[in-house]
């Protein structure tokens, strides 16, 4: 019975515009009969030319006023990987056996490191720059150039080669890389490799952390509402050379278990031409920053060891701070995005927890009720569970993000467009299908974007860095890998 | 004066993962090899400098290693103990752990065809990267690769692998394969991973035939520490003399003892000459040292090329003339590999593996013997890696050596005829530089490739 209700209710929510409209038709029609409409519609006609005129004007005001007033639609024409050559692959061994070597005075630290990459949920496929592949690392700033321009470069000329996008078409771009930053940035690296136009608007964001990604598309969203008939083109990495824990502290050895190489180049438009081919549109991006906590400002912090060697230590509540981020963060979307009735479930249960005392559960709102697709960062194995968890979300739902740390690891802000080229690649999207993506990251900062498709999306995986793995995925990833 | 600098050391792993939970068991003749015996290899390249930039050779051949690896499961695993039968440690297997071989780049001043001019032992040492055994093996790297490009023109490849695993053979069949992949994108012989052909069930002899006895046994030093330091102080110097077709067909010529009878092959002819010399060296004017000669025994059990694993059985040789000639060592050879058939090879295997060939009180040879190795099965068609570049010039050792001294057969890489030969040979310092005065050696008018 009352699940009945729910579907009544869950119905006439979606098309409430509708039924709204058929009923004032109906009552309409009930109310006044035919001839009193068409007396009413005659004494409307007006035959004075000038005043025909000026109401054309005034509609025409009304109608220019009302649009230019909206936010500009921004479109995602399309998004390219960088697939890493398997010459780079590090299997479980010969990630162990390196450790071994490098750190021969911890055997402890080993042992826990080995502990801690059985439970990462990463496969045997993740790949690390060249130069931590070396007896030991060399870790030298030109490695660091090399690793950048090989993922970037990759990527850019995966996006240009979908697109069609030439070179010297770039409006804006911009480049966030958390930990490495040299001078010039890695944004004028692009402009020189790429030869981009003397006027392009860049920027490099750098430090901000795994949600650095969808800052940058929060920021290409800012930027392509003043700048009309423009392109942006995101580049999202992070680069491993420069920050392979050298050291032996347990609470820094996790990043080198989990961080791997990867990358993503994003193209997005506010051109009217672009809205046919686009994949994407861009509906809300929500950004929460938690920084303001001490806790979580330390949570995920890099620092110098005893020995000097640094590297990011993360603290051991950093499940619960990514938690409280996030709850945040979805009191802000919530409202954006939830249909009303889980609204007005939220908003009851949080008076009667917080005014009237009432002992209980926060109501956590039905989000699937609001997506189709989730993609959250795979930041670890502990966060997806976390999340899948809290959201309630089924295994198919966080398949993506599992999937995508099993096969190339943590790869910091880039891992979302893996996971949504994973859905694609997968035949899920459909048009009209709305995707989530979560973002956490240092600071501590929880960040939400949310897309809808825009057209259907054919299952063609030559240009995906799925396409030579996906038809072996999912598979069971062992909540302990056997080293 | 030739340098080499040493640019990074590093892990390569095959591009495809491994099928977790692999292994690869050692077989009995694997087993009967002593755990310190290694191979070592060098195979040396011409390059046109003013086409290929420095590091672009490495980088090709690395991608391409990478990908052999993925065919070589063994190659790229790790030594364990199995569980032991009785008392003591268990025998050795390979746990496919897919944890990769470790390569060393290096960079050479001058070129290919100057380092050969004056190459000797002590200078192919630096080419080669190994690495002893560690005290935990599950960590250590079974194969080693070093790759040293020249300035000036030509690289060299340096592969050193335990023999426990693979026997010079085999190293060769790996070369191989990672040249054609390298090349091509696929091998002519794909390796394969098996068993020792067994007797059907029920033939087995009850008694200990007298040639099981001989070749039961393995190879070794009187001396297990002191040796891998005779080899490092210089106490023996090697010596590579390459024989032409025309030579080798004067040299059987030489050994067959009267015309119609049977030729002899030009390993018994080659192997026959070398022991004449060097007993006659060694201060033994009537009659021959003992010989140890190890026979590859492939083709003898119909094994296909790309058979992975030791093929090798060593016998030893007591001759009983009193002469000192070619033509008397040739038939002592030549009636010794006779013995080998193959229903007692097999014979041999089995009883091998009723006994347990990794125990402790395994019989080993005294090493008051020469030890010849005849390898003459090694593919002639080398290692290709770039379009129309074979190698000029193949070093071959096994470390480490007996004292007595030892020697092998290879066939020659250039392009010469298909009976010419390179033999590689180690003695001590004195009689390596008396066997290049020795008449019957000068005789054959060998080219000294390495040891003037």
């Amino acid at each position: 019975m009352i699940k009945h209700l729910k579907l009544v209710v869950q119905y006439v929510e979606r098309h409430f515009v509708m039924l709204v409209l058929i009923l004032s038709i109906n009552v309409g029609a009930l109310r006044f009969s035919t001839d009193e409409i068409l007396a009413l519609w005659t004494s409307l006609l007006i035959t004075d030319p000038i005043q025909i005129l000026s109401i054309c004007l005034v509609l025409f005001l009304i109608a220019t006023i009302y649009l230019m007033s909206r936010p500009r639609t921004i479109y995602l024409v399309d998004h390219a990987c960088f697939k890493p050559p398997f010459t780079c692959r590090v299997p479980f061994s010969t990630f162990m056996e390196h450790s071994r070597l490098i750190l021969r005075e911890a055997p402890d630290s080993v042992e826990f490191q080995m502990r801690l990459l059985g439970r990462s949920g990463l496969g045997e496929e993740t790949c690390l720059p060249p130069a931590i592949h070396y007896i030991p690392p060399t870790p030298t700033l030109e490695a660091a150039r090399r690793e950048a321009e090989m993922v970037i470069s990759s990527a850019l000329d995966s996006l240009f080669k979908q697109t069609g996008l030439k070179a010297k078409d770039i409006d804006i771009l911009i480049v966030n890389c958390s930990l490495f930053s040299p001078t010039p940035s890695l944004s004028a690296m692009v402009v020189n490799k790429y030869k981009l136009r003397s006027n392009i608007k860049s920027f490099n964001l750098s430090g901000m952390g795994c949600s650095a990604g969808l800052i940058s598309i929060s920021l290409a969203q800012d930027l392509l509402e003043v700048h009309s008939n423009s392109n942006a083109v995101v580049v999202s990495t992070e680069i491993i050379t420069p920050n392979y824990y050298q050291g032996k502290d347990k609470d820094k050895l996790l990043p080198n278990c989990l961080f791997r190489m990867g990358g993503a180049a994003i193209l997005l438009s506010n051109r009217w031409s672009d809205r046919w081919r686009a994949k994407y549109r861009l509906v809300h991006v929500v950004r929460t920053h938690r920084g303001s906590d001490n806790e979580a400002y330390k949570c995920v912090f890099e620092e110098q060891d005893g020995e000097g060697k640094v590297g990011i230590s993360l603290s051991k509540d950093l499940m619960k701070i990514a938690g409280s981020a996030l709850e945040r963060n979805i009191t802000t979307l919530g409202p954006l995005v939830l249909p009303v009735s889980e609204q007005v479930m939220f908003v009851l249960n949080m008076i009667g927890r917080k005014f009237l005392k009432r002992q209980w559960n926060a109501y956590m709102p039905n989000f699937k009720r609001a997506f189709e697709h989730f993609c959250i960062h795979a930041g670890g194995r502990a966060v997806i569970d976390v999340l899948q968890k809290r959201l309630d979300l089924s295994d198919e739902h966080v398949e993506a993000s599992r999937m995508t740390l099993h096969r190339f690891g943590n790869t910091s802000s880039s891992s979302l467009w893996y996971e949504l080229s994973y859905i694609e690649a997968k035949g899920r999207m459909k048009k009209g299908d709305r995707v989530w993506q979560i973002a956490f990251g240092s600071g501590f900062k929880c960040n939400s974007a949310v897309w809808k498709c825009n057209r259907r999306i054919k299952t063609t995986i030559t240009n995906s860095p799925w396409s030579d793995c996906i038809d072996r995925y999912p598979i069971d990833v062992p909540k302990v890998a056997i080293l | 004066m030739a340098e080499v600098n040493y640019i990074c050391k590093r892990t390569v792993v095959s591009t495809k993962p491994v099928q977790p939970g692999k292994s690869h068991p050692l077989s009995v003749l694997d087993r009967l090899v002593e755990p310190s015996r290694h191979v070592m290899v060098v195979y040396y390249y011409r390059t046109d400098r003013s086409r290929e930039r420095l590091g672009e050779v490495t980088q090709k051949l690395r991608e391409g290693l990478a990908e052999v690896l993925t065919y070589f499961p063994p190659v790229t695993g790790r030594l364990v103990r199995t569980e032991s039968r009785g008392s003591g440690e268990g025998g050795w297997s390979v746990k496919c752990n897919d944890a990769g071989v470790r390569m060393v780049e290096a960079r050479a001043k001058g070129s290919v065809e100057d380092w050969l001019r004056n190459v000797d032992w002590e200078k192919e040492k630096r080419l080669i990267h190994w690495e002893e055994m560690y005290h935990k093996p599950y960590f250590w790297s079974t194969f080693y690769v070093q790759l040293t490009e020249f300035e000036g023109g030509g690289y060299a490849i340096g592969l050193s692998c335990s023999h426990l695993l693979s026997d010079p053979i085999c190293a060769t069949v790996l070369i191989k394969a990672w040249a054609d992949v390298t090349l091509r994108g696929k091998m002519t012989s794909p390796p394969l991973f098996h068993q020792l052909p067994a007797h059907r069930p029920g033939s087995r002899t009850p008694n200990k035939d007298p040639f099981i006895n001989l070749c039961s046994q393995r190879p070794t030093s009187t001396n297990q520490s002191a040796t891998s330091s005779a080899s490092v102080h210089g106490k023996h110097k090697t010596i590579s003399l390459s024989f032409s077709d025309q030579m080798v067909r004067s040299c059987v010529a030489s050994a067959q003892a009267h015309a119609g009878g049977p030729s002899p092959s030009p390993f018994e002819a080659l192997a026959g000459l070398i022991w004449a010399v060097v007993s006659k060296i060694k201060g033994r004017r009537d009659g021959l040292v003992g010989l140890t000669m190890g026979l590859d025994i492939r083709k003898l059990l119909g094994l296909d090329d790309g058979f992975f694993g030791n093929c090798m059985v060593y016998s030893q040789i007591q001759p009983n003339s009193e002469e000192n000639c070619l033509l008397a060592a040739a038939m002592a050879i030549r009636e010794e590999k006779a013995k080998f058939e193959k229903e007692k090879v097999m014979d041999l295997i089995e009883w091998l593996e009723d006994n347990d060939g990794s125990k402790p009180t395994q019989q080993t040879l005294a090493c008051s013997d020469l030890l010849c190795l005849n390898l003459e099965s090694i593919d002639p068609r080398w290692a290709i890696f770039e379009d129309g570049s074979s190698p000029i010039q193949t070093s071959l050792y096994i470390e480490p050596t007996c004292d007595r001294g030892q020697f092998l057969v290879l066939p020659s890489p250039s392009e010469d005829g298909p009976l010419s030969r390179t033999v590689m040979i180690k003695l001590p310092r004195d009689e390596a530089d008396k066997l290049l005065e020795d008449d019957l050696i000068l005789q054959f008018a060998p080219t000294v490739l390495m040891g003037v």
